[in-house]
This record gives C-alpha cells, structure tokens and sequence, in this order.
C-alpha cells in the first residue's frame, strides 16, 4: 500500500474521530459538572440520528434536508434532555454515582423502545446531497467529501465548547463547579439552573454527533450501544470531564482503528480497546488532567 | 465470659430447605415450560448472587461481570465443539477459565478506585467481548455456536433443570459460608472502610482480587449451566448491556441482603416472561420498574421488607 | 530505655507544598509521647507516613530496630504500630463485634479462610478487648448507630484488635465532651500502664497533653523544632515563639 493511500486511510479515521469526539466531549462535560455518568448519551446520539432521518425525509431535497436536520436533530434530543433532567434527574444529584448509572441505563431502556415505537426496527438512511458525495482531493490524498465536512465540525465544536466555557458567564460558572462545587454554591449561583444547562448542552452534542453521523451510516436501533462504550473509554482514558482529554481520546480511538484496518482488517475494531487498557494501565486516571 | 454471637437464623436455614424441596419436586407436577423459565431463573440468579459477592459484600464497582459469565459458557461451547473434549471436562474447565479470567482482569482492576475501576474493567471486558465477536473461526462470530452436544441427560429440560438446580443450591451455599467466614466479614469491612482494613493489618488488594476470582469462578459457572439449558451461546452473554442487567437484578432484590439478587433475578426473568408475551417493548417497562425503584425503595425490594421487619422488632437490638 | 519508634529527616510535598519537610521524632519503649503543633504543622500528615499511608519523599522510620520506611500499611500494622484517626474511622455497616473482630482475624493472619463460619472465631480474643474498652454491652449494635464518642472508642478497641506494640492515635479526643475526653484519656493511660503498650498521640487540647505525655514532641511548618520532658518544652524559648504563645497554653 502506497503512503497517499495510508495517509486517506488516517483522515477517514481522524474524521470518524471527530463524531467520536463531539459526543464524549458532551459525556464528559456532563461527567465534569454534574458528576453524572450518563448512560444514555448514545440514546440521545441514536435519537438525534433518527430525527435527522424524519427532519431529512420530511424536508424533500438533499442539501436542504440535510441542513435543517443537522440543525434542528440537536436542539431536539437538547430537549428530550431538558425534560428527564427538570422531571428525574435533579432530584437524584445527591446520590452514589452507582444509583446514577443504573437510574441513566433505565432512561437508556425506556428510550429504546421509545425509538422503537417511533421508528421501527427497519434500518433507515440519508443521502447526502450531491455536493457532498464522491471524492475530495487535496496535495494528491484522497477523502470522501462528506468526511472531509466532518474533520471541519470537530475543530468547530472544541472551539465552541472552548468560547462558551471561557468566555460566557454561565460556562464559566459551569466548570467552576467541575472543578469546586461548594465554592459556586457559596458564591450564591443557582447551581439548579447551571446543571440542568450543562446538562443539556451534553445532549445537544449527542444528537449533533448523532445528526452529523446520519448520512454515513445506516441508522438503526443498537446504534447507541457502542458509540456509548467507546465514549465511556474515551472519556476515561482522556481524564474524567477533561473536554481535551476527550479529543485526544477520541483522536487516538479513531487513528488506531484506521491503522487496525490496514495491519489486521478482520480485528480492526480490537485496536482501540487494546489502546485503552494500555493507556488505563499505564496512566490509569487519564492522559489529561481529570477534575475529579 | 459470654458474648452474645449472631447466629445464622434457624427460620431461614428451614425456609431454605424447603424451598429446596419444593424445587425439586416442582418438575413433576408443572409444565414444561415452566421448568424451563425457572431453570433461567436459577441459572441467572446464580449470576446475580455472585455478583452481589464483590458489589453488595465488597463494595467494588464490577461493571462487567457479564463477562466471567460469558468466558464460562464460550470455554464449555469451544471445548466441546471445537476442542472434541467431553462434556464433563468442559463443564470443569468453565469456571475455571473464568476464574482465571477474573484473576487477570482484577489484579489490573484493583490498582484503581471506584469509577475508574469500573471502567478499566470495562474496557477490558469490551476486548474480550470484540475477540469473542470476531474470532470467527472459534466462538463463530456474531453468529455463535448453537446445537451444542451435550450428554443425553441433558437433552430433556427436566435433565438440564435438575443438574442446574444441583449446581446452583450448591454453589449458593457455598456463597453463603464465603460471606459468613472471616474472608467475608474482612471483605465486608474493606467494603464500609478500605484505609481502616489497611492499617489493621488486612492486604486490602488481595482481599479484593480473591474476591473477584470467587465470583468469576461462581458466574463461570452459571455460564456452562446457560449452555446445558440453552445449547448454545452468542456474544451478548458478554455485552455490557448484560452486565447493567445484572446490576438491576442485584439492586431490584437488594444488594444488602444474601438472597436479595437470586429474588431480583427471579423478578426480572418472570417479567420478561410474562410481559414478553404481550409487548417487545418489554424494556420500557423494566426502565419504569427500575427507575421507580431508585427513587422509592433504594434498598430493593428484600431490603425494604428486612427494614420494615427491624423496624417493627425495633429495641431488639443487633440485626438478621 | 530502648526505643521503639525513630524517624529521621522525615520530608512529604503534595503539588510542591511541602506538608512534612523534616520531621524527627523518638518514643522510647512503654512511653507515651505526644506531638503537638499548630494548624497545618503537619502531624497527621506525619502519622500517615509513619504508618504507611503515605509514602515518604525521604527519611527513615524505623521501628523495633527495623527500617520500615514505605512499606505498605498493612505490613506496617502487621510488624505492630496500630493506628486510629481523627475522625471515627470504623466499618459502619458492621457490628461493634465485627469491627474489633476484623482487626484480630487480619492480626492472626485468618482473614482469607474461606469457609469456617466467622461468628465463632477469635471471639474471646475480640470479647476481650470490648471489655477492656467498656464496649460488650453494645457488641451485637451495628457501628455507625454508636454516639460520636462511642464511635471514637470502637477506633481504639479496633486499633487494639491487631495487637499493637505501638498506638498511634490521631487527636484521640477531637470533638469530645469533657467529660469523654477524660474517660478517653484515662482509657488510654490505663492502655498504656496495664497492657504495656506505647503511645503516640497528637492532640490539640494542651491540658490533656501536659497532664498525660511524657515526652512531647513540637512541630511547625512541617518541621520538628523541639522533643523533650513537658517541663523542657514549656520552658523552650523557640517552643513559645513558635506555637504556646499564640495558642495560650
């Protein structure tokens, strides 16, 4: 195999890392502030992906379909997660981080027959629109146009965690409280309100990974069951509620699966789960700092 | 001097027996069917009982221990399968290679705390679950190995149930002497406070990783007894989602008890029987179920009932 | 008197913060020595080390004539240094009997027997120890439903469980009524006289520790300034500066 061709194998990868890296940036910024391990994150990603199918289907044309489901999917699955967290989740802050899980993996249950219901268990797909189908070439490597948009999104959404995180107010007191919760407590900020967007914010970025996965993929229950392990992993070996710990975890998910691919294609997807013990084993709390 | 001893309660030591018999006599008079559920039930509540060992006993975040279950099944299924070996050999080697798979999961395990813990040892268990998904050759991929060759005993659903009833009874009385002997209370204190065993003198890590071999070895076995039941085995036996339902079991009975986990698991498998014949969206209703319980009865439900009986033996002193 | 416990140039930073930079201390055999010092001067933090909590940066803690310098804690409290905390530290969810009862299984190097039931082993030993620290009658009572001050005494009769040579307590009395305070303090002196055992306390109530320490050793900033007899260290100048002065002893 030719270098170009290894060198278009590492940007499909790093450009199914950036899906990677949207949804457990989002996981971890729950996991920072509100100390939540969310279980049905990819439930929400799988309901982002099937609302941007209907959003898609319902709007006819291609790139116009596409557009208004990349935008409307999010904000969506952004309110399914306004509404477990105002009616379930903020009465459930105080408790052990193992009645948190299993409280987020009975939502994941309900939500799967939910999307069930809605959807049924066909398999469902979105095309893109012409623009975005076939080849890119640039400096003579080639990349499926649509991936080429993804590894554009990535960057997009690290710096708009980044802006909304340093530079609003309420994000600031976001991770002020992933870092000193009694302090913003202290300081006399209704951290009721901060979760519950911080909260929110971690769904819209499921469904956008969701949304933005939708047109390569077919979109289908079970989806959600191992985008959210991987998030998980990712998220751990990045350092718990660390939101650049989270790209560097998704970055070395999605470039040890491309080189798996090309040494050994049958066991590809062996290669980053073998990264992550290596990585547990050897820096068990996270390459990045983690702010538990 | 005399001090007064907890003894283990004669009412309970009666009604297990009992049950017991009742167990064993309730093929000849119920339907087959019938058998076949509870013999699930016994299989899955040997699961849940030797999950509630490090989680309700020692207090560890054992996230996958779905996995141990499915090692025990795949090594009877590849042995006997693949390997031509028979079928009592494989029934040994089972456990075994559970319990060994324990010990090396746990021994990188108990390096960590809590969370990290639970997914370090997730992300271990996801390996095993990827080979077992794509060795093609040996576990037959997502497909699995089906129409396993068992002994003739076993061929029947009475068969299948009386061996796993057997197995089960033992191994929860053997359980049940773990929990009670100085390795158990030890674990239990390691459990409440992990740095105050440490300066007692208890070596906290081996503690814990004994414990996670105990219950490998125990969920191993409820694995090779799935595969006399169902005859075969596919990948999810050792999917995380798998491993969150045995949790469920655990917390639905009530993790602070000894057979709190065995009711869980008969609670669930009984729902998903019954509701699964009227809906497929039987989830949902175990999600309410399980949702309701976190907010209502965090004890479980033999938890809840153990509560309100103290509660009404109140100036008693001492517990059950 | 041979000593029994000697730590030399004993230093611990976290994050650059230097909580223990060097720490020197003597307890003689069967004496009890108390190590006092302000806020922050680093006396738990040096407790932790001795006991092996804590890893030290550098230094020697010798016990018994053995260097025991960063061997894990349970290898510690097996050669015999027993510990307790300064907030109750016990097995809540146990009984009062189980709790001492874990200390002399791990002590007798039972605690892995795997199938013999629990409730009839080490049972005098443990019923002993209840006695001895006037805890028999609330044996069958689950831990964490004893009173704060009952609680404080469980930690001593667990400590007292693996058999110790040395106790190392840690503000015995913190958040104790007078009253407990003086029934903890005249337990731990009758310890000290009846079961020959030496102690190790750090305490911050300085009428408690002029009345019961025979050596006191003085700390601040992580530094050892002065070890000697209470009446040697009343009198020390540094020790006044440093800590009596502004304490009102």
């Amino acid at each position: 195999m030719d270098l170009s061709a290894l060198a278009s194998q590492l940007l499909v990868g790093l450009s199914r890392a950036m899906i990677l890296f949207i949804v457990s940036a989002g996981l971890s910024f729950v996991l920072g502030v509100l100390r939540v391990p969310n279980v049905f994150h990819g439930s929400l990603y799988m309901i982002g992906a099937f609302v941007a199918f209907t959003i898609a289907a319902w709007a006819g044309e291609p790139a116009l379909g596409l557009a208004l489901a990349i935008a409307a999917a999010p904000l969506v699955v952004a309110l399914v997660g306004l509404v477990v967290e105002r009616t379930l989740l903020s009465h459930l802050y105080q408790r052990e981080h193992l009645m948190l899980i299993l409280f987020t993996f009975g939502v994941m249950l309900i939500l799967n027959d939910v999307v069930k219901l809605v959807w049924g268990a066909d398999y469902r797909s979105i095309l893109p629109p012409a623009a975005l189908q076939g080849m890119a070439s640039a400096f003579g490597l080639a990349l499926p146009r649509y991936n080429a948009l993804l590894l554009g999104a990535g960057p997009v959404v690290a710096v708009a965690m980044w802006l909304f995180t340093h530079r609003t107010r309420v994000g600031t007191i976001a991770r002020a409280a992933a870092v000193d919760r009694e302090m913003v407590g202290v300081l006399g900020i209704d951290v009721s309100r901060v979760f519950a967007l911080a909260f929110v914010v971690g769904c819209y970025l499921a469904g956008l990974g969701g949304a933005l996965v939708a047109p390569t993929t077919s979109i289908s229950l079970g989806m959600d069951h191992t985008i959210i392990i991987e998030a998980f992993l990712i998220v751990t070996i990045g350092g718990l509620g660390n939101i650049w710990g989270a790209l560097v975890g998704s970055l070395l998910f999605g470039v040890t699966q491309s080189v798996g691919l090309l040494v050994w294609p049958q066991f590809a997807v062996v290669f980053p789960y073998l990264a992550t013990v290596i990585v547990l084993l050897a820096r068990p709390t996270g390459l990045l700092r983690s702010v538990w | 001097m005399t001090v007064p001893v907890r003894r283990p309660a004669r009412a309970s030591a009666g009604a297990a027996v009992a049950l017991l018999a009742a167990l064993a006599l309730f093929p000849v008079v119920g339907p087959a069917f019938a058998v076949y559920v509870l013999a699930l039930i016994l299989v899955t509540g040997l699961l849940a009982l030797s999950l509630n060992l490090v989680l309700g006993y020692g207090g560890l975040y054992q996230f996958h221990h779905a996995v141990f279950y499915g090692v025990g099944a795949y090594t009877l299924a590849v042995a006997v399968t693949r390997g031509g070996w028979p079928a009592w050999l494989g029934f040994l080697a089972g456990p075994l290679a559970a319990a060994l798979a324990g010990l090396l999961i746990g021994w990188f395990c108990v390096r960590l705390t809590r969370l990290y813990f639970g997914m370090l040892q997730i992300s271990l268990g996801s390996l095993l679950w990827i080979v077992v998904l794509r060795w093609y050759p040996v576990t037959g991929g997502d497909n699995g190995i089906h129409d396993i060759p068992l002994p003739a005993v076993l061929q029947s659903v009475v068969g299948a149930y009386y061996l796993i009833l057997a197995v089960v009874a033992l191994s929860a009385g053997v359980l049940y002497l773990i929990v009670r002997s100085p390795f158990g209370i030890t674990l239990q204190a390691i459990r409440d406070n992990a740095q105050r065993c440490q300066t007692v003198g208890v070596d906290v890590r081996a503690h814990q990783i004994g414990a996670i071999v105990i219950a490998a070895f125990f969920a191993g076995t409820a694995g090779v007894l799935y595969v006399a039941l169902e005859r075969s085995v596919f990948p999810n036996l050792l999917f995380w989602v798998l491993s969150l339902e045995i949790f469920v079991m655990c917390l639905l009975g009530g993790w602070f008890t000894f057979a709190g986990p065995m009711l869980g698991a008969a609670l669930m498998v009984a729902l998903r029987t019954v509701i699964g014949r009227y809906t497929d969206l039987w989830t949902m209703f175990v999600g309410i179920i399980l949702i309701l319980l976190i907010f209502f009865m965090p004890e479980g439900v033999a938890g809840t009932a153990l509560a309100r009986l103290r509660a009404r033996g109140a100036g008693a002193g001492g517990r059950g | 008197m041979a000593d029994l416990l000697r730590v030399e140039g004993l230093g611990k930073a976290f994050d650059g913060f230097r909580a223990v930079a060097d720490a020197a201390l003597v307890v003689p055999q069967g004496a009890i020595v108390a190590v006092i010092g302000p806020n922050g001067a680093g006396k738990t933090t040096l407790f932790n080390l001795i006991t092996g909590l804590l890893p030290p940066d550098r230094g020697r803690v010798v016990f018994d004539g053995h260097e025991i310098t960063g061997l894990p804690a349970h290898e510690i409290c097996r050669r015999g240094v027993g510990r307790t905390f300064q907030i109750a530290n016990i097995f809540p969810r146990l009984t009062v009997f189980e709790n001492v009862q874990v200390a002399v299984l791990a002590q007798r190097r039972t605690s892995a027997n795997l199938f013999r039931p629990a409730a009839g082993q080490a049972v005098e030993d443990t019923a002993a120890i209840l006695e001895r620290t006037g805890l028999l009658a609330r044996a069958q009572a689950v831990a964490g439903t004893l009173s704060h001050g009952d609680q404080r005494i469980l930690e001593i009769a667990i400590a007292l469980g693996s058999r110790p040579r040395l106790l190392v307590l840690d503000e015995p009395t913190a958040g104790m009524s007078p009253e407990e305070t003086a029934a903890t303090m005249a337990l731990v002196g009758r310890l000290a006289r009846e079961g020959g055992l030496t102690i190790l306390f750090c305490e911050h109530d300085m009428s408690v520790v002029f009345a019961v320490a025979q050596s006191i050793m003085v700390m601040r900033g992580g530094r050892t300034i002065a070890q000697g007899p209470p009446e040697a260290v009343r009198q020390n100048r540094e020790v006044q500066e440093a800590y009596l002065g502004d304490a009102g002893a």
